[in-house]
């Protein structure tokens, strides 16, 4: 699962954080379905999404485009974007609404912001899936400023080695907020990765430093 | 994963890379500790770590057809199991409920994704949950591939060759009513006590025909808030199914 639900952080970093997945059934309406997907990938591009990406080809922040996006959507296709504020969010959920293409499509983020722009538009969404929290051994976890980044990669795939040695530089002063951000966005490889918002969580570091 | 040592320059531009530290440097070139590693892949997208000798590479027979080949699948993303024939390690849950009606109403989908965040885990602790779950009669979810791990799902039980594997997260799904969700999630927070690893929990339902959520007030009853954020399916999935069928 991309578990976007369970990302770390403050309410107020939260709310600059959504994740769209539009998702083609498999065994169910996926065949036929491609098309679809890449119209909705014309769409949410429109909007422009501060991450874009794919499993198969990885993302715009590792340097790849939307055409090799599109052209190596896979027989059960998926588009996976993070927007990094609340108005992109909406104005995407208006437009797929408009276009109506029969495709699943969740959005991760803030519950209430979310059910407000279901109410706004008169939709009524079939179903949710709520973080009940991490449980277990949480003492070996790395601290919660790391996880706030560590969670913003659908997969696991952003080490924590890598994050405490960005935050280091940054604090050192050997590489900006943004660089930083870019740099442990790479290993996230489905898109869902708001470098947005991991740029301002390491502006705090230059701030303290 | 594995290094050509004749291709390594010792850069260290690798290490800090994997989740897990399973890549060190020894005598300036390095080495990927296998029982660390969790084959996600990550140190040989030439996206991701860029080795400038392209020198770590994937040693397919020793993976694949071996107990090892459960690291890629329920590691690498990119990797997709014959059961699912969806990408990743989990079924599509919530993602496609307004088509799949896989919880449906009158319903809860419980996820146990253990080993996230950032931990890893082995099927042994997999093992301690789903054992303690089918006790309660729990029927593991036939798409997601964990369940064809087991030797008997009516145990929750792994096979012997599989316990020992280490990979980046497993989920344990599966479907109850919703009446059956104290007692579930009673257990759940029980067995959290006796693993060494940690474990996110998923709670999915529908949304009644008003809008109201039906398991917040037994949440509130087991003092289980919901965290802020959540995922939710819009409903704009064709051919709609809410309600399960007699």
């Amino acid at each position: 699962m991309t578990h976007s639900l369970h990302r770390r952080g403050t309410t107020d970093s939260l709310k600059n954080d959504y994740v769209l997945l539009v998702t083609a059934a498999s065994g169910i309406n996926h065949i036929g379905s491609k098309d679809k997907l890449r119209q909705v990938l014309e769409l949410v591009w429109e909007i422009g999404p501060t991450n874009i990406g794919s499993n198969e080809t990885g993302t715009i922040l590792s340097g790849v485009d939307l055409e090799e996006i599109r052209s190596n959507l896979k027989e059960v296709p998926r588009v996976r974007c993070n927007f990094a504020n609340k108005g992109k969010a909406r104005e995407a959920i208006k437009k797929l609404q408009e276009l109506d293409l029969g495709m699943s499509v969740t959005m991760s983020g803030p519950t209430e912001d979310i059910l407000e722009m279901c109410n706004e538009f008169n939709i009524k969404p079939h179903s949710i899936n709520f973080s009940l929290d991490i449980w277990g051994k949480k003492g070996k976890l790395p601290a919660e400023e790391v996880l706030e980044f560590l969670t913003m990669c659908g997969h696991g795939l952003v080490s924590r080695y890598l994050v405490e040695e960005t935050i280091e530089k940054v604090k050192q002063g050997k590489m900006t907020p943004q660089k930083a951000a870019i740099k442990i966005g790479h290993p996230c490889v489905c898109g869902i990765y708001n470098p947005e918002r991991a740029e301002k969580l390491f502006e705090k570091y230059v701030l303290t430093s | 994963m594995l290094i050509d040592k004749d291709k390594c320059s010792g850069c260290g531009l690798c290490l800090p890379y994997c989740p897990y530290a399973a890549i060190n440097l020894e005598d300036k070139i390095a080495v990927i500790d296998q029982d660390l590693c969790v084959e996600c892949g990550n140190c040989i997208r030439q996206r991701v770590v860029r080795c400038p000798k392209k020198a770590i590479y994937e040693p397919r027979k020793k993976i694949y057809g071996t107990p090892r080949e459960v690291r890629r699948f329920f590691s690498d993303p990119a990797t997709t199991h014959g059961v699912t024939g969806v990408p990743g390690r989990g079924t599509e849950e919530v993602k496609t409920n307004d088509v799949t009606g896989r919880v449906c109403r009158g319903e809860i989908g419980i996820a146990v994704e253990l080993g996230r965040p950032c931990l890893g885990t082995t099927f042994s602790e997999v093992e301690k949950v789903t054992t303690a779950l089918a006790k309660l009669g729990v029927e593991f979810e036939e798409s997601n591939p964990l369940t064809h791990l087991m030797d008997d799902p009516a145990k929750g039980t792994f096979k012997e060759e599989y316990k020992q594997e280490t990979v980046l997260s497993a989920i344990v799904e599966f479907n109850a009513k919703i009446d059956k969700m104290t007692t579930l999630l009673t257990t759940i927070k029980k067995v959290a006590q006796e693993i060494e690893t940690v474990f996110s929990l998923d709670l999915i339902c529908c949304f009644e025909e008003d809008g109201s959520i039906p398991v917040l007030p037994i949440l509130e009853q087991l003092e289980m808030s919901p965290r802020v954020n959540s995922k939710v399916n819009i409903g704009m999935g064709r051919p709609y199914r809410i309600r399960r069928e007699a």
